[in-house]
């Protein structure tokens, strides 16, 4: 990997203070980004990780499954890279995954994009836990939309597990032959399947090239085919005159007497420090980076963060525990190939039934099952085989599995928290975070029914061997909750509109807003919500506080 | 292992035999993964040099076995180490590949207008028929089919 300490400046170099200072590059940055850029407004973005090009990633090359479990690994704390912060998980049961550059943790997610449903937002008044969301689905649904035109969907419409909509701009990429075998199972079961939708291009699309099936797309597209915003939207953003200086760690935000963000401090690769002035910053580093950021961000004015005094910055942290049951097959699948967003999903038994003993649901995907070094060694669900009959092991491995992914809604738990390490620290110097984290009861027995119910549907579709790992302790990719949106400024960070109540000029885009989890991939949620939120900021800019 | 030799020390070629021998038409670990291939492995990852030094650098043993017991017993990051490096080195093998029927992460561009097969066997339909399954939060409590 070519990992550069040095600063980079795409766009102009900053003259001044930016109207808008973002804060990360990932899916919200770039989203937000794109969308203020192109209204006009002068927009400055520090990341701390490096813009890569997508030569760079070893999907085509014999060394990917070696690559992928190091310098690609999603794992921050496995990579340790410069750019990374260290995370302290030992009191988390789940790990959490993110990748550090333009794009963030897109360059490595699978690329599948369900969107969350109407009831996930109404969990109080539907299932009487948590909290409803300040908007419903439908206020939601057109920036869905126009996400999923930036993003360009593939998918098909009309799945009946979602009130209707405009079509995705996409047809379905293939679902291979594990998903045939699968879909044909649901239909024989009377159960729910539908080809996922994918932020992956099943054609042309955008300047972009289409999909090439080669299975690798969590460790980098080499194609361009799956989307990420360093493809998607920076580009643009950096046309309409954005500026993204990367290997710009943010070190905290900056308030004056009268309340308001006045910019940011940075350290660059060598140590040096500097200040980002701006009318307003947008805080977009994740369900962990960000609350780690306002946690960072105390102050006189501020002594328990920056926009906490309702105390919930960093509290509530959810990232959906993760279940995988995986079907072996006596039919050659060659599921080493496709693409690795999933390539159907089952809503079947998404919705409470409280019959089950819990409440919510879960999402399945059915996902490919890698190559060989993925087959021969030990497996997720810690299956093993050494000496002569080793080859047989791998043999009826490789190329012969079809894995569901078991997303489960994760509830919010104010004991679940992000705080600052007291002894750990980054490359340049500052408190890493630390997690604490329990998996729930609800969530232990939802993950339960699930595998029960997804082991079903694998022999139903012929699976001779059924493995299950009921708890992946490497999957915590969807980092959420972690500085709630919501009305009421006692018991909630930013308002519906993703601005700190205590910070009238202060944002925060990423999946820290969320107020419950859902149980599907959020990325297609933290886009449409960002979406939503720079369009109020347009909108509103003439409203907005200004400082400089 | 700081400099990769023609031929892998004998320490490793004995685990690596262990973990991996000649049986059912594959040829033994020993035979696949020589210089050239632990050379490989160690430029995609140099981080798994220090554990392969460390483990041929043990006593000489006996039995393989006993070795590989003592290693997940006593330093299970080594023996983690010495599985991915012979794994890797032995599947980036052509022949070995070639005996598998793996042919690589292949290029097959998607095509759009395939008309996909689930849809020529009505395997939709039923899921159609049965109609919108989401649960309206409008109509409290009840499903809006």
């Amino acid at each position: 990997m070519n990992v550069s300490a040095e600063v980079g400046v795409s766009g102009d170099r900053p003259d001044g203070p930016a109207d808008v200072l973002i804060i990360g590059a990932g899916a919200s940055g770039g989203v937000v980004a794109r969308r203020l850029a192109e209204a006009g407004i002068r927009v400055v973005c520090l990341e701390q990780g490096a813009w890569h090009d997508r030569t760079e990633y070893r999907g085509a090359e014999l060394d990917w499954e070696l690559t992928a479990r190091r310098q690609w690994s999603s794992s921050p704390n496995i990579r340790a890279l410069p750019e990374d912060y260290p995370v302290d998980d030992e009191r988390s049961d789940v790990s959490p995954l993110m990748f550090a550059g333009v794009g963030g943790s897109m360059i490595l997610f699978a690329g599948a994009w369900p969107r969350m449903l109407p009831s996930d937002f109404r969990v109080r008044s539907l299932d009487g836990v948590a909290d409803d969301w300040p908007l419903t689905y439908e206020d939601l649904r057109p920036y869905y939309e126009r996400s999923d035109r930036q993003i360009g969907v593939s998918g098909l419409g009309g799945d009946p597990a979602y009130p209707p909509g405009e079509d995705p701009p996409l047809p379905p990429l293939p679902i291979g032959a594990g998903g045939l075998r699968v879909a044909r199972a649901h239909s024989r079961l009377g159960w729910h399947w539908w080809p996922e939708p994918n932020a992956i291009l099943s054609a042309p699309y955008d300047g972009r090239n289409r999909c090439v099936q080669r299975g690798t797309c969590m460790q980098g597209c080499g194609e361009g085919a799956k989307a990420s915003t360093d493809l998607t939207h920076w580009p643009r953003a950096i046309a309409h005159g954005a500026t993204l200086i990367t290997g710009a760690r943010v070190s905290r935000i900056e308030t004056n007497s009268a309340g308001l963000a006045t910019g940011a401090h940075w350290i660059d690769g060598a140590g040096t420090e500097h200040f980002q002035r701006a009318n307003a910053v947008v805080v977009a580093a994740n369900g962990i980076g960000t609350p780690r950021l306002l946690l960072m961000s105390s102050s006189e004015a501020h002594p328990d963060g920056l926009a906490n005094s309702s105390g919930l910055v960093g509290r509530r942290l959810m990232m959906h525990p993760f279940a995988n049951v995986t079907g072996l097959f006596d039919e050659q699948l060659e599921s080493w190939q496709g693409h690795f967003g999933c390539s159907i999903e089952s809503f079947e038994f998404y919705e409470t039934d409280e019959r089950r003993g819990f409440v919510r649901g879960a999402k399945w995907g059915l996902a490919p099952t890698g190559g060989p070094v993925n087959a021969a060694l030990p497996s997720r669900a810690g299956a093993q085989v050494w000496g002569a009959d080793h080859h047989l092991h791998v043999r009826s491995r490789l190329g012969h599995g079809a894995s569901w992914g078991l997303f489960g809604e994760d509830l919010p738990d104010e004991e679940n928290r992000v705080t600052l390490s007291a002894t750990a620290t980054d490359s340049s110097g500052l408190a890493a975070p630390e997690l604490q984290y329990s998996v729930s009861e609800n969530s232990r027995r939802m993950l339960d029914f699930h595998i029960e119910k997804a082991s079903e549907s694998l022999t139903e579709a012929g699976a001779h061997t059924i493995e299950v790992d009921r708890l992946m302790r490497y999957s915590g990719w969807h980092l959420l909750g972690t500085a709630r949106m919501g009305t009421d400024p006692t018991t909630s960070v930013v308002d519906e509109w993703n601005r700190a109540h205590d910070v009238p000029n202060l944002f925060v885009v990423d999946g820290s807003c969320f107020v419950t989890s859902g149980g599907v991939n959020p990325t297609s949620t933290i886009c449409a919500l960002a979406l939503r939120a720079a369009d109020r900021m347009v909108e509103r800019r003439h409203d907005q506080p200004v400082v400089w | 292992m700081n400099e990769i030799s023609d031929e892998p020390p004998a320490a490793f070629a004995a685990l690596a035999d262990a973990l991996v021998p000649a049986a059912h038409g594959m040829p033994a670990a020993s035979t696949v993964v020589d210089g050239n291939r632990l050379a490989f492995v160690v430029q995609a990852r140099p981080d798994l040099a220090d554990p392969l030094a460390a483990i041929v650098a043990m006593p000489m043993f006996d039995d393989p076995a006993t070795r590989l017991d003592e290693l997940a017993a006593q330093h299970p990051e080594l023996l983690a180490a010495l599985h991915l490096v012979v794994v890797a080195g032995y599947y980036s093998d052509p022949h070995v590949r070639t005996l598998i029927g793996y042919p690589g992460q292949i290029v097959r561009p998607v095509s759009a207008l395939d008309y996909p097969a689930y849809l020529d066997e009505g395997l939709l339909d039923r899921v159609i028929e049965r109609g919108p399954i989401w649960r309206d939060p409008t109509a409290t409590g009840h499903d809006s089919a």
